[in-house]
């Protein structure tokens, strides 16, 4: 008997998964009917294509629509909707929901396809039509079934968006799911779990969809090169591939820089990249889409050049994007990220998914008949071994047919050119430079795919195991212990490799646009590289000398002096070689921009300054070990020089998900100095001979005169001195307020807060702070902190200092005073509590009374402090003693570390230009490809 | 060979050699043993925090100075020293790997890195209260 629960939209979630059914059921026939329609000449296969496609369509769109009702009217009952919203959430987060879990991700990847396929059918697609809506349609079906959400056993196909919390499969079989009128009933249904506080941030309303249209925009260039071996015709589909291409760098560029401005912003990881797998699996199939895209454009101006690289790249920067959707989505990477990652419960289905693209492309690249037979069923036979023998085995097996495959493809069937080109022209120093990103990105995903190559030696392991034992390679014991991880160390890790890389692929981009295609560019081409070649020399001088780089540093000056060159030579390509026809400039301002973002990254975190290194506050002065730490210690109240700086922790206020700490900063303005004044400078004591400003350095007024040195100085001026400083807290300046954000679910998590000046950030963050005040008995006394003290030691309470002055033992005369008996052992110690107040003195006992221990509690209610002696070890004249602070007292102190970062606008500046020199390549490219037609026709 | 060949064929020869020094560079991690056998050297170590001892950091006493216990692949427990402010979800972590050496008979650490849970993924969520309430 069927339940009929109470207020529970049962019918969304009916409707949502016959719009699931519906799309899949589509997608099949869509796929089925483009793919006859190829070969056959009968309009009803074309037909069933369409009418499949749009049902397609209709069910994904539909789909995301219902999704977005059930937002919109905080449908709690529904698992994605409670996980991922709650009443407090702001409209830009409430549309942000969308997209908070995978199930959304998938939907919002696919809309955007279906998205860019309508503009592709708009745009008379001719012949092309049917195979690359048949590879289009046959993927999107694809990535619908991860949305069917079945169970066969125990082996789930899909996940549900539409999944009732009362079904999911942690509350299944529970009493409360029985009740009719259990959303009434429980109070959890009242409201959601809400998105993560940490993506509770504006750049997750426009990140992920600008990701995601970057990922999207991959399957056009795919689909169309797999067509492109389809019908055979390796031409017409590389002319029509361009603009899409070019579409997806720009797009894909500006989301991967979109997520790491939020990382920066937002995020405490130091820095807007960290190498992480997650920013580095959207990264590797932008490089690889950058690299097809120019042998696009090297086979448009001389056809059949490098025809496998162009294939063999466009068609995986697609699969490197699903490859990137594995990694992050099956929890693969789960032994090595910082981050963990957890297995949604599809890695079987992501895997199959991934490696049937992968399969496509490779047996689509071999000549039709006998060959793709043959490695199909091989590739079959051997996916049919992954799932029932021994899976890393049988993929590693997998991955060595296809190259085969696409190697056989090479050499046998693709068509290849016999006119070779000359050195200098351009289509071949692009070739060079394509192939050096290529290579950039093989790297980063070499080190990001550890993992997942551990898998595939761990069947080895006793092979290695033995080789090591024979040989003693260590090389052999580490593939014998298959745990790889990419190291720690950027520069060694990551920096190592794509410097030199970088500098060399942007250097051809400096120059590469002076060659002519097919043609050698004569003498006068490298004449025309002076001007920018002397230009970026004499900024790379610049910016040496003013940001004082040393000489290890030579490959960095070399990759910024690369930058400098290809923005200059791009920019002077404008002004020479284009004469200034702008719509034509779309290539040379996206280099430009990239120049720039390389540039401002190189310079920014090379010459990053930690300005925050500890000094001591006037109050903190009595802490003796001196570490080399980054972190400043702020006492609330106390102003510090930090840097060019005077900064002053006022105050910690709740705003509400956030603990917000106000740090206020002053500029330096120099100390000024009385006529008798004595100060200490390294240990020596000086004393003023006029009054004067300070210089920034000490020698320079003790060279002028104005102080003069006293060899011994009487007891006034030694308790007089002061350490001398250049500076001292000018005017007001700036509030900087770095936050520790509130999370339940994730534990507390700092945020930055940055200054922003047009040459460099001022980047602050909180290492450790309080986000409430600390316990307290109703007295407000804290709990007790135990120190070992000795004569003349002393100790920060409150604004106050409490010193040690003295112990004596005490005498049999004093015992009656302090109220002892004659038998008791007693030692004194006499304390001094200064400042906050006036001074004062007195006296804890450390009593033993046969054997027991006669605790004497001290007590200065009106100075909040308590004060106990524990304990005395007479060999080191020690006081173990307890001290209370009550609350009235205490200040409030933060750690924070604070960072200059030189330079970092060019990034964004240079980001923000490539992606608009991208766009107007790719509209230039769209209007050259209108009038191209007719042309050919004329011809 | 057409020039493109040599190109690719160079391409592929600098890539496998970058690769191979992958292997011969990444560290390797080590049991405390054998860091206290070798004291002065400097090891990397990968372990995880042990939550039965407090983790104790005093910034009023020394804002570089966090000590915690850590456990190592071996479960030998070890009292470290990391010469750092408390790292932000150090109690969370699920994993660290500590770099340092052993002076004076104390592991003392200069550099730490942890797995935390991701902020890309959610935890599981389970209606334990809600069982109870309806129940």
């Amino acid at each position: 008997m069927d339940i009929v629960y109470n207020g529970e939209w049962t019918w969304a979630a009916s409707l949502g998964r016959l719009l699931i059914a519906l799309a899949f059921a589509g997608g099949l026939a869509a796929t089925i009917g483009y793919t006859k329609a190829v070969k056959s000449e009968a309009g009803e296969w074309l037909a069933l294509g369409r009418w499949g496609f749009r049902v397609q369509a209709a069910g994904i769109l539909g789909t995301s629509a219902l999704l977005y009702l059930l937002i919109f009217c905080h449908r709690y009952e529904f698992e994605y909707i409670w996980k991922h919203l709650n009443d407090a959430m702001s409209p830009g987060l409430v549309l942000a929901s969308f997209w908070g879990g995978q199930e959304g991700g998938f939907l919002l990847w696919m809309t955007w396809m279906f998205v860019l396929a309508f503009v592709f059918l708009k745009r008379n697609p001719g012949t092309l039509e049917s195979p690359v809506m048949a590879i289009h349609s046959g993927i999107l079906t694809g990535i619908t079934s991860m949305l069917l959400g079945l169970w066969f056993g125990d082996f789930q196909f899909g996940l549900d968006p539409f999944l009732m919390l009362r079904e999911a499969p942690q509350n299944a079989g529970l009493p409360w799911t029985f009740n009719p009128d259990y959303l009434t009933l429980i109070p959890e249904f009242a409201d959601g779990q809400g998105l993560n506080p940490l993506l509770q941030n504006y750049w997750m309303v426009i990140h992920p969809p600008t990701l995601f249209l970057g990922f999207a925009s991959t399957l056009m260039p795919f689909a169309l090169a797999v067509s492109g071996l389809w019908t055979q015709d390796h031409r017409t589909w590389m002319n029509r591939a361009i603009p899409w291409a070019f579409f997806g760098v720009a797009i894909l560029g500006a989301g991967i820089l979109m997520g790491g401005a939020w990382a920066y912003e937002a995020l405490s990881f130091g820095g807007f990249w960290a190498w992480d797998p997650v920013e580095n699996s959207s990264l590797v199939p932008w490089l690889v889409l950058v690299a097809g895209a120019h042998l696009l454009l090297i086979n448009q101006a001389k056809p059949s050049t490098a025809v496998t690289a162009t294939y063999l790249m466009i068609g995986l920067g697609f699969l490197l994007v699903v490859y990137s959707t594995f990694l992050t989505k099956s929890g693969i990477l789960g032994d090595t990220s910082v981050h963990s990652f957890v297995d949604s419960g599809i890695l079987p289905q992501l895997l199959g998914f991934l490696l049937a693209c992968c399969a496509l492309l490779s047996i689509m690249m071999l000549a039709p008949g006998r060959d793709r037979v043959f490695f199909g069923a091989l590739q079959a036979a051997l996916a049919v071994g992954i799932a029932v023998l021994d899976p890393a085995l049988c993929s590693l097996g997998l991955l060595v047919v296809m190259l085969l495959a696409v190697l056989r493809g090479h050499l046998r069937h693709l068509p290849r050119t016999d006119q070779e080109s000359p050195l200098w022209t351009r289509e071949f120093w692009m070739f060079v430079g394509g192939m050096l990103i290529f290579s950039a990105a093989v790297h980063i995903s070499f080190q990001t795919s550890l993992p997942v190559l551990n898998h595939f030696l761990a069947p080895f392991s006793g092979l290695f195991e033995s080789l090591y034992q024979s040989t003693g390679s260590s090389l052999a014991r580490k593939l014998a212990a298959h745990d790889l991880a990419p190291g720690t160390d950027f520069d060694a890790t990551y920096h190592a490799i794509q410097v030199p890389l970088a500098f060399l692929f942007i250097s051809i981009t400096a120059f590469t646009q002076f060659l002519r295609y097919r043609k050698n560019s004569g003498r006068g081409w490298a004449m025309k590289l002076l001007r920018s070649l002397l230009v970026a020399g004499v900024l790379t001088l610049i910016f040496t000398l003013t940001y004082g780089f040393a000489a290890w540093e030579a490959p960095r000056v070399a990759l910024m002096f690369a930058c400098l060159w290809s923005a200059a030579a791009n920019a002077d390509y404008i002004v020479q070689g284009l004469k200034g026809r702008w719509d034509h400039a779309g290539a040379s301002i996206a280099h430009i921009g990239f120049a720039l973002v390389i540039f401002g990254s190189v310079l920014s975190n090379a010459k990053k300054d930690i300005i925050s290194q500890n000094r001591f506050g006037d109050l903190a002065m009595l802490n003796e070990s001196l570490s080399n730490t980054e972190d400043l210690l702020l006492l609330e109240g106390d102003t510090i020089a930090m840097g060019p700086y005077y900064v002053r922790y006022r105050e910690r206020r709740q705003e509400g998900i956030h603990a917000k700490f106000a740090v206020d900063y002053f500029e330096t303005s120099p100390a000024d100095y009385r006529k008798g004044q004595v100060v200490a400078n390294e240990g020596f004591l000086f004393q003023a001979n006029s009054d004067h400003s300070a210089a920034p350095a000490f020698t320079a007024d003790l060279e002028k005169g104005l102080w003069t040195f006293i060899p011994i100085p009487n007891e006034r001026q030694r308790n007089e001195a002061q350490p001398w400083s250049a500076g001292k807290p000018g005017e007001f300046a700036f509030t900087l307020e770095p936050r520790i954000q509130l999370n339940e679910q994730m534990g507390n998590a700092p945020e930055p807060d940055t200054k922003r000046f047009w040459n460099k950030d001022l980047y602050t963050h909180i290492k450790w702070g309080r986000v409430s005040d600390p316990d307290a008995d109703e007295n407000g006394w804290m709990e007790g902190r135990k120190h070992d003290l000795m004569r003349r030691d002393s100790l920060v309470i409150g604004r106050s200092i409490l010193a040690l002055d003295s112990i004596s033992a005490v005498t049999l005369e004093e015992k009656p005073a302090y109220g002892l008996l004659d038998k008791d052992l007693a030692v004194a110690a006499h304390f001094r509590l200064t400042g906050n107040g006036p001074d004062t003195n007195f006296t804890a006992l450390y009593i033993v009374r046969d054997t027991l221990l006669i605790p004497d509690m001290v007590t200065l209610e009106d100075r909040g402090v308590k004060v106990r002696i524990d304990g005395f070890r007479p060999g080191e004249a020690t006081f173990e003693t307890v001290i209370w602070e009550n609350l009235s007292i205490r200040r409030d102190f933060i750690v924070m570390q604070a960072a200059v970062f030189p330079q970092i606008n060019l990034l964004w500046l240079g980001c923000l230009i490539m992606t608009g020199g991208a766009l107007m390549a790719v509209r230039q490219r769209r209007k050259t490809q209108r009038r191209g037609p007719s042309k050919q026709a004329a011809a | 060979m057409s020039r493109l060949n040599i190109v690719v064929i160079l391409m592929v020869a600098v890539l496998l050699g970058t690769l191979f020094s992958v292997f011969t560079a990444n560290s390797e991690s080590v049991v405390f043993a054998r860091a206290f056998s070798e004291p002065g050297m400097e090891f990397k170590i990968s372990g995880t925090l042990d939550a039965d001892f407090p983790v104790v950091y005093d910034p009023l006493l020394d804002v570089a100075e966090t000590r915690f216990h850590m456990r190592d692949k071996d479960g030998q427990l070890q009292e470290v020293l990391l010469r750092k402010a408390k790292p932000t979800g150090l109690e969370q972590s699920e994993s660290i790997d500590l770099y340092g050496k052993v002076v004076d008979g104390e592991f003392i650490a200069t550099d730490m890195l942890m797995k935390c849970p991701s902020k890309y993924n959610e935890e599981s969520h389970s209606l334990a209260e809600a069982k109870t309430e309806a129940g």
